[in-house]
């Protein structure tokens, strides 16, 4: 597999991106460890060995642009964009609602367009550009959507902040911000438990209307 | 020093730019180094006994570290001598309930323990379960919470009179931010992050779970993304948690997806309410009874006061009420918003408005009629009560005066109009509490209690209170919370903490000042402190109180009120409904911080949009087991649902709640909501749904 | 989630090849698969990742409109000429899902997801669906979203998408690519009803692969509608949709054409009601008649009873709305 990953990607037809964990690795029980088990095993595992067979056989390599930093990263296909930001960048502020498309709280941007990241596998952004919430402040300048919240009580608790900020955003700027009517409509992607719906229609509004660029 | 002027809004949220920029770590999001995941498998059966566990393959998967169950775990101190309480993590082989967590598998990356958790196969030794609320109304048992005054039943004998019965279901709190454990082992010391709403009553549950001294356990729990309820005790889901860290001697995150969250933390119980009330042809209340079923665990009791406010809202001669529970094959119910009120309040502002149609009466007018001077069933005065005040304010903004009293007779584009009208109280108390305020020579005053805030504020209108004490600008004030090493707080609950924890902070800071100004010799509004601790060459000066209620505060009956004014518009044919207005009138005492006072109050009126129209955990009773147990089928409201929501503060001072002249509002916000839509939704359609929540399905007409 | 192999052709024959294997899926949006991974509903063996075929064009035909099996919900609900031609096809998919999920979700996805039917989704319940073989659980469970019309007794699921029931009402054509050519087949035979197969949701080929729809230029622009029912007011499946299109001319229906949401496996095309409407004027008695006739053979379960009041509201109510009575 290293091999076929090698070469030029976009030359070949199909890329082989991973291979599965092959039969022998399963069976090599001795690389992995329980605890309870004798403390050997158990310091085999934090020694990295297991770690480092699993990163040939399980990994693939990932190319992604987040917040305009570069990460050549190495990920299971299995991971998510949402734990790929949260668990290996520490990038903590897209948050974890419900991990299936049904809150919105892990709302990001993909090339500009917000998605959810929990149902978004991390290979499938390679080479994009990702926007997450520590990205939308210019330094200590705040985004006109991060001081519209703020002003308005936006939220209480914060935990789906990060998400509704993302797609307020993405509200405006797909142009779907033109009415209340429109905006709670847009906005439904991303629920609030707290219940911050109407100051959070008053911020997109108060953003809107200011004409400034989001 | 300047001298801030007061803001008739108040101040924001101090924690707010933290927020907004994603720069706050909620207890899931302390990346330690070497730390490992856990993710827990919980039980497919309501009722037995484990068999068998098969985790040979979950143990040879790829990056596993421990596979943990009763069969292997270590002795915990705190189940010794049969003190384990019952449904405790690896204590023992047996089933309380479909979704009991009762394997954790450990591994290095979120992505395999996930995996592992999938592999582990156990067999059970089945026995028949009860879950249904309804097939189990006639095994209920008495609470032991009853009530009587007057003579019994005595609405039978009224001229005028209801007979009717509600049913609420199951509400899952569902807060955005899903339970979690950090916990950080250190030989016998751990550190646990969390989301707690009574950090020092969690820290004494870790102590008893391990026979640890106070010393040895720390609980942070530095923000939380939401509770509304859940999340005071240590659930079993923590204690297996910090089990298996320390079993494998490592930083373990554990975090419980969306439908663990409906088992392993909690619930508001469904409710079955029988309510008969009569009244005399003119509008009079002669009698009201009200008689409610919950459910609980076989395993772990839980009460609410379903029937409180029935007891005193109305000044009715002749009231009684009982409450009982079925124990069911469930998790047990917890405290959720408005916990008890808001399912009594439910049925009782229903039938208010059902017995006002009964007499032909404006459903406010009948209410003004019946309007309570004194606390009957305490026989107590009122510390403070401007409910008619709410009334007033609320009916002219709302513009009350334009409904029609028939139903079924406005429309207007197509779809029905109708108005509906709640009150709703809750119970102003305050409990002990412990803050300390120390002002340093930079001009900061940092302020410490072991309180937490789940989402209201806390830190906010604490900054407030202190600042305009103290009279130095709130950026000079630092709030610190969240940590069991900080002075003890009481728990953020039962709308208690603005009253417990800022009297504290209200005693330490005017204690703080009066310090300044016996070392300074004056007795300035506004002292000079920094000069003050030059001139003593200081490094701080620092106080420690704790604060209790007033000794007067037992010869009074202290409840915060709320009244809702409800536009509903339903369409005819599909029985879609639309909350188009709200104006919700609090007497909430004196208001201390406005702009987060309102958002808790429209916080609150969002969850009772969501209870009457959509919320309703569904349990497919063959399994004992949810079939909604996710955001997409167990609905809450979306943007698209909410108006907007007026909020109108009567803001008169309680003279005997605090200092702050403050009563809580955290809960009373949703008591009553429900009521008002349903209201509402019989004013447009003439249809009256006792049945929760108002789905296009219960309206639908042909 | 099952470790599996990712795989990300660049040419639509080599997906073709790759995807004639067992145990490979096909991954486009991924809002629904991802989510189904999850779950354990699937644990493929490999993904095999379509975005980078060339399939997102939206295009004018001689004979109607082209539309890429690639292209993104959001984009075809916003494209200028789906709007002004097939302004039912944008308000069906503006009904569905979110604006995040539209983002991703993709036509040929979006024909490819699987019922939202809660026994299917949790596997410690029985499902013939998932698991042929292993019972329905819904059929005496709790089947309040569930069909009312060409169930069997292995499955009582129903179809979730609001887009695919505007495309059935527009007489949509499926463009399938196989190793062998291309067929094209009618949308409204694309999805199929469960039978005794209730793990077929449709008739695409385990070696084929959607490349398009195509929907035929009609007259039905100025007088479309899509009504969708549903618990809240957005981000919930529909209890019932009805998708109403109609040809007036001077007050006469001289075309129709209805498709309902919500009732059944597939979306449910009401072709005797359509025939019932033609040559009749617009009037809410003849809407009414009609859906009279579209629930001819209708049957409800222990929780969905409500669907036979539901259904002819909201198709009457459909039209009423497409022909401007509302």
């Amino acid at each position: 597999m290293a091999s076929k990953n090698s070469s030029n990607e976009s030359e070949k037809d199909v890329k082989i991106l991973d291979g599965t964990r092959r039969d022998f690795l399963k069976q090599s029980t001795l690389l992995t460890a329980i605890a309870l088990t004798p403390a050997p095993l158990v310091r085999a595992a934090e020694n990295g060995w297991d770690e480092k067979i699993a990163a040939v056989y399980e990994k693939v390599p990932l190319n992604i642009e987040v917040n305009g930093v570069k990460h050549q990263l190495s990920v299971e296909p299995r991971a998510t964009l949402l734990d790929l930001l949260r668990e290996q960048l520490d990038l903590t502020g897209t948050k974890k609602g419900c991990d299936h498309g049904q809150c919105g709280a892990c709302t990001v941007h993909v090339d500009g367009h917000r998605i959810n990241s929990c149902l978004t596998l991390g290979v499938m952004v390679s080479g994009k550009k990702i926007t997450t919430i520590e990205g939308l402040a210019k330094g200590d300048q705040l985004h006109p959507m991060q001081e519209a919240f703020l002003k308005h009580d936006g939220f209480q608790c914060g935990y789906c902040t990060p998400g509704q900020i993302m797609s307020a955003v993405a509200c405006i700027r797909e142009g779907h911000a033109n009415s209340e009517t429109e905006i709670r409509e847009y906005m439904s992607g991303n629920i609030c438990r707290c219940g911050a719906y109407p100051n959070i229609v008053n911020a997109i509004q108060e953003v809107k209307d200011g004409g400034q660029t989001v | 020093m300047k001298v801030i002027a007061p803001d008739k809004d108040g101040i924001k949220r101090v924690d707010g730019r933290l927020k907004v920029t994603g720069a706050i770590r909620y207890a899931a999001e302390y990346n330690f180094p070497g730390l490992v995941y856990g993710v827990l498998v919980n039980s497919t059966v309501a009722k037995g006994t484990m068999t068998a566990i098969n985790g040979k393959a979950a143990e040879k998967a790829p990056g596993v570290l421990a596979v943990i169950s009763h069969l292997n775990v270590p002795e915990v101190s705190g189940y010794k001598d049969g003190k384990a309480q019952p449904g405790s993590p690896f204590y023992n082989n047996q089933v309380f309930f479909n979704g009991q967590p009762v394997v954790l598998v450990i591994a290095n990356t979120l992505e395999r323990a996930k995996y592992g958790a999938s592999l582990i196969k156990i067999t059970y030794k089945v026995e028949p379960h009860q879950t249904n609320l309804d097939s189990n109304l006639q095994n209920a048992v008495k609470t032991g919470d009853d009530y009587m005054r007057g003579i019994a039943n005595a609405y039978q004998s009224a001229p005028v009179k209801i007979e009717v019965e509600y049913r609420t279901p199951i509400h899952v709190h569902n807060a955005m931010e899903p339970f979690a454990v950090t916990s950080v082992w250190d030989g016998d010391k751990v550190t646990l992050y969390t989301k707690s709403q009574y950090i020092k009553g969690m820290q004494q549950d870790v102590m008893k779970l391990f026979n640890l001294p106070e010393a040895n356990v720390q609980v942070y729990s530095k923000v939380i993304g939401g509770a509304f309820g859940s999340g005071s005790p240590l659930w079993p889901y923590a204690k297996a948690a910090l089990i298996g860290s320390k079993v494998i001697s490592k930083p373990l995150k554990v975090v419980i997806d969306r439908e663990q969250m409906f088992t392993m933390v909690g619930y508001r119980s469904p409710a079955v309410q029988k309510i008969g009330m009569g009244a005399s042809a003119d509008g009079k209340l002669i009698g009201i009874t009200h008689d409610a079923i919950g459910e609980t665990a076989t395993y772990q009791r839980f009460t609410e006061g379903i029937t409180n406010t029935t007891c005193f809202l109305y000044d009715c001669p002749n009231v009684n009420t009982t409450y009982k529970l079925a124990n069911l094959d469930l998790s047990v119910p917890t405290y959720t918003r408005g916990p008890g009120e808001t399912t009594g309040v439910f049925a009782l502002e229903s039938a208010v408005d059902e017995l006002a149609y009964a007499l032909n009466m404006d459903p406010l007018g009948f209410r003004l009629k019946n309007y309570a001077e004194t606390d009957l069933e305490q026989n107590l005065p009122f510390s403070s009560k401007y409910l008619r005040e709410c009334y007033k304010q609320g009916a002219a903004q709302f513009g009350w005066n334009k409904r029609n009293q028939k139903p079924r007779s406005v429309v207007q584009n197509g779809w029905l109009v109708g108005y509906g009208l709640s009150t709703g109280a809750y119970w102003a108390g305050r409990a002990p509490s412990t803050a300390k305020a120390r002002l340093s020579p930079d001009g900061i005053l940092l302020i410490q209690s072991a309180t937490s805030d789940m989402g209201p504020g806390t830190a906010t209108v604490m900054t407030k209170i202190a600042s305009e004490i103290i009279n130095i600008p709130v950026e000079n004030i630092k709030i610190e919370l969240g940590s069991s090493a900080l002075p003890p707080a009481a728990g953020e609950y039962g709308s208690m903490t603005t009253s417990s924890v800022g009297s504290s902070v209200y005693d330490v800071c005017t204690e703080l000042k009066r310090k300044f100004n016996e070392l300074g010799g004056n007795n300035d509004d506004n002292p000079n402190y920094v000069k003050i601790l030059q001139d003593h060459k200081l490094p701080y000066l620092e106080v420690t109180r704790q604060s209790h209620p007033d000794a007067n505060s037992g010869k009074y009956s202290s409840h915060a009120y709320n009244v809702n004014f409800v536009e509903a518009h339903v369409h005819p044919a599909t029985g879609m409904v639309k909350i188009v207005r709200v104006v919700s009138v609090i007497d909430g005492g004196k208001i201390l911080n406005p702009i987060t006072a309102r958002s808790q109050i429209i916080g609150g009126v969002v969850w009772g949009i969501s209870m009457a129209l959509m919320e309703g955990g569904v349990i497919d009773h063959r399994y004992g087991k949810y079939v909604n147990s996710n955001l997409g089928e167990y609905h809450v409201a979306t943007n698209a649902d909410v108006p907007q929501i007026e909020v109108i503060f009567i803001d008169k001072k309680d003279p005997v709640t605090n200092p702050m002249g403050s009563k809580g509002i955290g809960e009373v916000g949703i008591v009553g909501v429900a009521a008002a839509m349903a209201n509402a939704v019989f004013n447009a359609t003439g249809i009256r749904v006792r049945d929760l929540p108002i789905t296009p399905d219960k309206l639908v007409q042909v | 989630m099952k470790q599996f192999q990712y795989i990300r052709p660049s040419t639509q024959q080599s997906v073709l090849e790759a995807i004639n294997k067992p145990g490979t899926k096909i991954i486009a949006g991924g809002t629904n698969l991802v989510d189904l991974m999850k779950r354990g509903v699937t644990a493929p063996d490999k993904l095999v990742d379509i975005n980078h075929l060339p399939l997102k064009s939206i295009a004018s035909t001689k004979t109607g409109l082209h539309i890429g099996a690639l292209a993104l919900n959001s984009v075809v609900s916003e494209n200028s000429l789906v709007i002004e031609k097939q302004p039912l096809l944008s308000m069906a998919l503006k009904a569905g899902a979110s604006p995040q999920l539209r983002n991703m979700a993709t036509v040929g996805g979006n024909m490819m997801q699987r019922t939202r039917c809660t026994y299917f989704y949790d596997i410690t319940m029985p499902c013939n669906k998932r698991e042929p073989g292993s019972g329905c659980g819904a059929m005496e469970g709790y089947n309040r979203m569930h069909a009312i019309f060409g169930a069997s007794q292995q499955c009582i699921a129903v179809h979730p998408s609001d887009m695919c029931v505007g495309l059935a009402a527009l007489d949509a054509v499926v463009v399938i690519a196989g190793r062998r050519g291309e067929r094209r087949i009618p949308f409204t035979e694309f999805h199929r009803l469960p039978e005794d197969h209730p793990e077929m949701d449709n008739h695409l080929a385990k070696d084929e692969l959607i490349i398009a729809v195509e929907i035929p230029d009609n007259n039905f622009a100025k007088n479309s509608y899509y009504l969708k029912v549903r618990d809240r007011q957005s981000y919930a499946f529909a209890l019932v949709s009805v998708a109403a299109a109609l040809d007036i001319s001077n007050g006469v229906i001289k075309q129709a054409r209805l498709a309902m949401g919500g009732v059944a496996h597939k979306p449910w095309r009401l072709l005797d009601a359509e025939k019932a409407l033609i040559g009749k004027t617009v009037s809410e008695e003849s809407f009414k008649q009609a859906a009279l006739i579209a629930m001819q053979g209708a049957k409800a379960y222990e929780y969905n009873s409500f669907k036979l009041k539901l259904a002819p509201a909201t198709i009457t109510e459909a039209l009423k709305h497409a022909s401007g009575l509302v």
